[in-house]
């Protein structure tokens, strides 16, 4: 209810139950500190408060005023940094009128000035501001500098802050001087306002004539600063402290994000330039011992470079080198350029850094899960100093890791390299190029990955646990600070008291009563120590009370500047104050001033973590880009003496930012995409989160739109190249990895044996982390990485199912098999992706892709049956020796076919890499050669029942046109050229005799021109649609028998069990049917199912058991299918004239293919094809099918020309050349032809008597004795018909 | 300074931090709110995008059944 009053109690335990809640989150965390919602609170006044310390000092609280007006310079004087680091040239997008004539140009000029004012306009200010900020610097120098003033102590503060100005003249004179952009904006803007006569009165003129000026002086703003300061009186001196305060901090380390660290170092750079000058001499002051040369010296040894604003970088010892009394000898180890600096070397503190984060790491989580499984409302003090010291830790270890990073990256952009350094570089690479992309060696990039890496994953685990660090730093700071004032002090004030040190006594008194928060509310009154009295035996007692709470700003300002001011090597007077205090209490007060410095960094946690953690400057290249304004320098490559002519071509590109090539972001995150390094990939979302920080920045410092659209626009790039990039490489990671598996093994070993090349497996990659991402931020959007690359990876593999078929499709019927394969790895890759990916069902895909799911025939049964008919049918050749087809090499009836090209494909669309498109190419290269079993069971498993079914149908429709086309046509052309009767000669006229006979008889025939081509090949057809249907089915069956096997065990069919003598199988056989019972498909879907799926179950179950019971042939209906289309009279002519037989009529087809296999068995010369060669046994099966089919096949046998010669030729032996025919070979090929007969007459026969019993086809048969002839009754036959058996069991 | 000027600035004092504890306690209470938006954000979106997941697979699903189904015709 909105009128309910909600308590604090009430609301924070409310809060406090939000942790009770369980956020699943199931991704493993390998991104950046992901958070939709960032919260900081910020409680730093700039002094706003100092009035309200009335009990402090009061020079201090002045102080602090001065602190006040000196940071908001500084603050403004970052936004004009900001601004012309961030200017863009304007001018170069204004139209420049031609001449002076141009009508227009008023127009021009007009809107030149109204656009370019507002620019302008935060010139002047620029300059105003320089101007002030200078006068206000030297004022503050000058005052500090009196004579009177300089024995006092200047605070630590003060020192810094006046040395955060040097570095802002520093930056803000280096980038004016770098801007031409400005420069040149603001002189298109005079032309056109003086034009325009805009700037009127003289004081406008004046203005516009002295910005001018200052834009165009170089080093106008150091100049003038050092002009100024050198007008003042013993400003050396200060200076000296002020560099001298920056190289104690440097050195003990007290400072905190790099950006301080970096500042230390310039302003002793800087400082040191100031200093020198005709009136002092840097290197007498070193003498005096009031610098330390050499100390400093090693600082701008270590750090030779440092960044200076964005991408610009300095090198802080260049100051020093151009100074006045620059003496070498002072400054050996900077200008040795002998060594390099470590800065440079990332390689060197990589060990330590690993170290540092491996320990610090495990001391982080063992603390983590302490505190996150054991309740403690507050630790003790002890554990909440320890607590606040690891957070003091971690983020020190940060903002080292993060000045490595950035020292390395300013130190490279300085030393950009070149063609020579780098043999990768091209000669004609880019400024920008030269320091970024080629200047870093893959070891360099892969460091500079991990340290990143270390930087944001310790960035997230600290910020996770960020209540609980604040909670103990507050306790623990608040403890120290009232323990120190209210304990520890009381000593020190004693004693003061007692000795009548009034200075020493009030400065404490402040600093207690500025902060001390008493028990009672006041200063226990009755304290001894207030009077100087020791306590009494049994002490004084004081609570000091505990709060979870930290000083403010100003208060904890006041009280180190105060206690500052105690231990003072300076004061005011003539001694000072630290010696009237006592050695341990001094030791005491500067232990607590040291640590009391991190305090505001460990109060503002959540600011100090992001400046540690601060990467952004890694994008900005600003510098770089107002460098080549857009230009392309192309050098003169051409190899021959270079003259003048070929100065460099300046071209001018349209564009504003680089390349993402160059952008370190991308070339990081790419190395690892391109290394595909394991250990790194893990790391691969850390680089991008680069881009995350730029972004940051661009909207929150340099609050620059068109940043932040550049830093999106190169985003959106980058990260659909990275999505890209990473699904390929996933793919082809599994790709390669189910081609691994699937690969031969025996093939792998003699592969490694023969040392050819070694198919190693695919290296483990941890892409399954990357693949569980399911939201990434980046630029506050989320990503789900999963879903993205499950798209890409889902088009992937139906492309590869896709190109799989389209390969298929581009090859002859031998293809078949490596499609299989290539089918079964894309299977396999599926089901290893799916385990991550939610991919399409594989079965859906494959029918997609072979376009299967709206047309009942894929691509693949239509392509098999296009091979059939156009390529296997006409051009193969059987031999039933190999029971296999191979192309026919001779003579070729029809057209070569054209198949389409296939497709062009990247290796992991097929095997997954060169090496093992290479090893599969290799081994299914074997099976191009032939069609046999493989390919006629790959085609089963491939065409599936309904595609066989189709191919048969088909075949069997190309068949029937076959026979009542163009055999028909044949037949009844050769009947004619038939003798009208041709008998069985006699034995008397010996072999050559009854060759002679045929010969003479078949003269038509033999010289028929197109029978031995044309009709022959269109037998072979009809007998290679036999084979094929026949080999199919063979196959088939086995298939099926496989099947049966697999289903076997779910059907309650067992192998019989082994038994012993004396065990009886039919227990044995009961025992393992009760053991095997859970895997019985019907009795468990019976007792667990619905009757429906019980009934489906059940009519499973049939189905498979009946499915070769009847033993249903596929062969036996096509052979009759094939006996319907033989209905035309011609085949069998007409009936017998003696009411039983024909036999030496020759009216029906048998006789005519006695002729053509008379023809056929006529051998051929050496230089011609024989009928195997060029039409294989297709053309028996043929004639003999029709032969068969027609009823004919006793009739052929008994009474075929060609058997007849054999017959006679095996009784008299003869061999002579009858009319240019070899009768021995002639012979020899007739018996061969007749074996061949024999087995596809068996064949045949199998199927088409299966069905009949031998009683009915014995019942149904007329039995006629031939009369045998005594010269035939010992005549071996070489085939024994049923009937001839039978006749000779029952004679 | 009187005493009890100085004892109205130390009583000041202290009020004025047990008014910075208060402010504490509530910023560390915005900041506790802030985490668990942020990781019921988290946790809500890796879940969202299970369940996107799951009907984009069921609805390419049907989009193929319904393909197999009508042999290319639509639905009506």
């Amino acid at each position: 209810m909105a009128t309910d009053k909600v308590t604090l109690a009430d609301a924070l335990s409310n809060v406090d139950v939000l942790d009770e809640f369980t956020m699943p989150d199931e991704q493993p965390c390998i991104e950046a500190q992901p958070c939709s919602v960032v919260y900081q609170a910020n409680f730093d006044t700039n002094f706003e408060d100092r009035n309200g310390f009335v009990t402090g000092i009061a020079k201090y609280i002045e102080e602090a005023t001065v602190h006040a007006s000196l940071n908001e310079l500084l603050e403004e004087g970052l936004e004009h940094a900001v601004m012309l680091y961030t200017w863009r040239c304007c001018s170069r997008a204004i139209p420049q009128p031609k001449s002076n004539e141009q009508p227009n140009r008023v127009e021009i000029y007009e809107k030149t000035v109204e656009v370019l004012a507002p620019e302008v306009n935060k010139l002047l200010n620029f300059m105003y501001f320089q101007r002030k900020a200078i006068e206000r610097f030297s004022a503050e120098v000058k005052r500090l500098c009196h004579q009177e003033k300089r024995k006092d102590f200047v605070s630590e503060a003060y020192l810094l802050t006046l040395g955060k100005f040097i570095n802002m003249f520093a930056v803000l004179d280096e980038l004016k001087n770098m801007k031409s952009s400005v420069k040149n904006d603001y002189s298109t803007y005079r032309r056109a306002a003086q034009f325009l006569k805009v700037m009127s009165d003289s004081q406008t003129l004046q203005e516009s004539q002295n910005l001018s000026m200052f834009l165009a002086t170089q080093n106008k703003i150091r100049d003038t600063v050092k002009e100024n300061l050198e007008k003042i009186q013993g400003y050396e001196e200060l200076l000296a402290d002020v560099v001298n305060i920056c190289v104690h901090m440097f050195e003990t380390k007290m400072y905190l994000t790099p950006n301080e660290k970096h500042m230390l170092v310039k302003v002793m750079g800087f400082g040191l330039f100031l200093m020198d000058s005709e009136l002092c001499n840097i290197n007498k002051l070193d003498q005096k011992k009031k610098l330390k040369l050499d100390r400093i010296d090693r600082i701008f040894k270590n750090l030779e470079v440092v960044p200076l604003f964005g991408d610009m970088q300095i090198a802080p010892f260049n100051y020093i080198k151009r100074s006045k009394h620059f003496d070498v000898s002072k400054w050996a180890l900077s200008s040795s350029i002998n060594s390099m600096s470590p800065q440079a070397d990332l390689m060197v503190h990589l060990p330590q850094i690993r170290e540092d984060h491996v320990k610090y790491i495990s001391e982080l989580a063992r603390y983590s899960n302490e505190v996150t499984t054991t309740y403690k409302d507050c630790g003790s003090d002890i554990e909440n100093r320890e607590t606040a010291e690891l957070a003091l830790r971690g983020l020190q270890l940060l903002s080292q890791w993060t000045s490595v990073v950035t020292e390395l990256y300013s130190w490279k952009l300085l030393h950009p390299t070149d063609h020579h350094m780098n043999k990768e570089c091209p000669q004609e690479a880019e400024e920008y190029e030269r320091a970024t992309r080629y200047n870093y060696t893959d070891e360099e990039k892969f460091a500079l990955i991990e340290v990143i890496a270390m930087i944001k994953g310790l960035q997230v685990l600290m910020a996770r646990i960020e209540t609980v660090f604040v909670d103990a730093i507050r306790r623990n700071i608040y403890a120290e600070l009232q323990d120190f004032v209210q304990l520890i002090l009381r000593e020190p004030l004693r004693k003061a008291i007692k000795n009548k040190k009034d200075l020493i006594r009030s400065i404490i008194v402040s600093v207690r009563e500025t902060c001390a928060d008493w028990h009672f509310g006041v200063e226990p009154t009755a304290d001894p120590a207030l009077k100087g009295k020791k306590d009494p035996d049994n002490g004084f007692g004081i609570k000091v009370p505990r709060r979870k709470v930290g000083p403010s700003s100003t208060q904890l300002y006041m009280v180190r500047t105060m206690l500052e001011s105690l231990i003072a090597d300076k004061s005011g007077g003539k001694r000072t104050l630290r010696k009237d205090i006592d050695g341990q209490y001094l030791i005491q007060i500067d232990q607590f001033h040291k640590t009391s410095f991190y305090w505001s960094y460990l109060l503002n946690f959540s600011e100090s973590l992001q400046n540690c953690c601060d990467l952004s400057q890694l994008w900005y290249r600003e510098f770089y880009l107002e460098m080549t304004m857009g230009r392309k320098i192309q050098k003169c490559h051409v190899r021959h003496q270079h003259n003048e002519e070929c100065s460099d071509l300046i071209t001018m590109e349209k564009r504003i930012q680089f390349p993402i090539e160059m952008s370190m972001p991308w070339i990081l995150t790419d190395h690892i995409l391109r290394s595909k390094e394991p250990s790194m990939m893990e790391y691969v979302l850390y680089p991008l989160d680069l881009y995350n920080d730029s972004a940051l920045y661009a909207l929150t410092i340099f609050r620059k739109q068109f940043l932040y659209d550049e830093v999106e626009a190169e985003v959106n790039l980058c990260f659909d190249q990275f999505v890209y990039k990473l699904s390929e490489q996933i793919f082809a990671h599994y790709k390669q990895l189910a081609s691994s598996i699937l690969l031969d093994k025996r093939f792998r070993v003699e592969c490694l044996a023969a040392g050819a090349y070694i198919l190693s497996y695919p290296r483990a990659n941890r892409y399954e982390t990357l693949l569980k991402q399911r939201h990434v931020q980046l630029l506050g959007r989320s990503i789900d990485l999963n879903k993205l690359i499950t798209q890409r990876i889902n088009a992937d593999m139906q492309k590869s199912l896709d190109l799989a078929i389209s390969k298929f499709e581009s090859g002859d019927i031998t293809g078949v098999i490596e499609l299989e394969g290539l089918l079964q790895v894309n299977r396999l890759t599926h089901k290893l992706l799916s385990k991550w990916l939610a991919l399409d069902e594989y079965d859906a895909m494959f029918r997609e892709a072979n376009h299967n799911v709206l047309a009942p025939y894929g691509r693949i049964t239509l392509h098999v049956f296009w091979e059939l008919n156009y390529d296997f049918l006409p051009n193969y050749c059987y031999n039933a020796a190999t029971n296999r087809f191979i192309k026919c090499r001779g003579l070729q009836f029809v057209q070569p076919v054209h198949r389409d090209k296939p497709p062009q494909m990247s290796h992991h669309y097929l095997w997954g890499s060169k090496q093992l498109n290479l090893a599969y190419s290799t081994q299914y290269g074997q099976y191009s050669g032939f069609v046999g079993f493989y390919h006629f069971r790959t085609m089963c498993k491939l065409l599936g029942y309904q595609g066989i079914a189709v191919v048969m149908e088909e075949l069997l429709k190309i068949v029937k046109s076959l026979i009542q086309g163009s055999l028909l046509q044949f037949t009844k052309t050769l009947m004619e050229a038939m003798p009208k009767v041709c008998k069985l000669p006699r034995y008397d006229y010996g072999s050559p005799g009854v060759l002679g006979y045929y010969h003479a008889q078949l003269n038509d025939i033999v010289q028929y021109p197109d029978a031995k081509t044309e009709l022959f090949h269109n037998f072979r057809e009809f007998g290679n649609t036999i084979l094929f249907c026949l080999l199919m089915e063979q196959a088939l069956s086995q298939e099926e028998v496989c099947d049966l096997m697999h289903a076997a065990p779910f059907q309650n069919i067992l192998p019989r069990p082994y038994c012993k003598e004396g065990e009886k199988p039919e227990t044995k056989q009961k025992r393992l049917e009760v053991k095997y019972s859970a895997l019985q498909i019907v009795p468990n879907v019976d007792k667990y199912g619905t009757a429906k799926q019980a009934m489906v179950a059940k009519e499973g179950d049939l189905l498979t058991r009946e499915r070769l019971c009847c033993g249903l042939s596929i062969f036996e209906v096509v052979l009759s299918r094939l006996r319907s289309f033989l209905d035309d009279p011609i085949w069998v002519g007409p009936p017998p004239a003696n009411g039983v037989m024909n036999i030496d009529e020759c009216t029906e087809f048998h006789r005519l293919w006695s002729a053509l296999q008379f023809v056929y068995c006529i051998p051929v010369g050496d230089t011609e094809f024989t009928v195997e060669e060029l039409f294989g046994e297709g053309l028996h099966w043929a004639g003999c099918a029709m032969i068969i089919l027609l009823g004919q096949q006793r009739r052929f046998e008994a009474l075929d020309f060609c058997y007849h010669i054999l017959r006679v030729q095996r009784v008299d032996g003869k061999d002579e050349n009858v009319k240019g025919i070899h009768l021995k070979r002639m012979v020899d090929r007739i018996r061969r032809f007749q074996v061949l007969n024999s087995q596809i007459f068996a064949v045949l026969n199998k199927y088409l008597k299966s069905g009949d019993s031998d009683a009915s086809s014995v019942e149904h048969v007329r039995c006629f004795p031939p009369p045998i002839h005594p010269s035939l009754a010992h005549v071996q036959q070489h085939y024994h018909a049923p009937e001839y058996l039978r006749q000779v069991n029952h004679p | 300074m009187s005493t009890t000027h100085r004892e109205a600035i130390q009583k000041q004092i202290q009020q004025d931090w047990a008014n910075r504890e208060y402010i504490e306690v509530i910023t560390g209470s915005i900041k506790k709110i802030t985490d668990f938006l942020n990781s019921f954000d988290m946790s809500c979106r890796s879940r969202l995008a299970v369940l996107n997941e799951k009907l984009t697979t069921l609805e390419r699903r049907i989009e193929y059944l319904e393909a197999c189904v009508t042999k290319g015709e639509t639905l009506t």
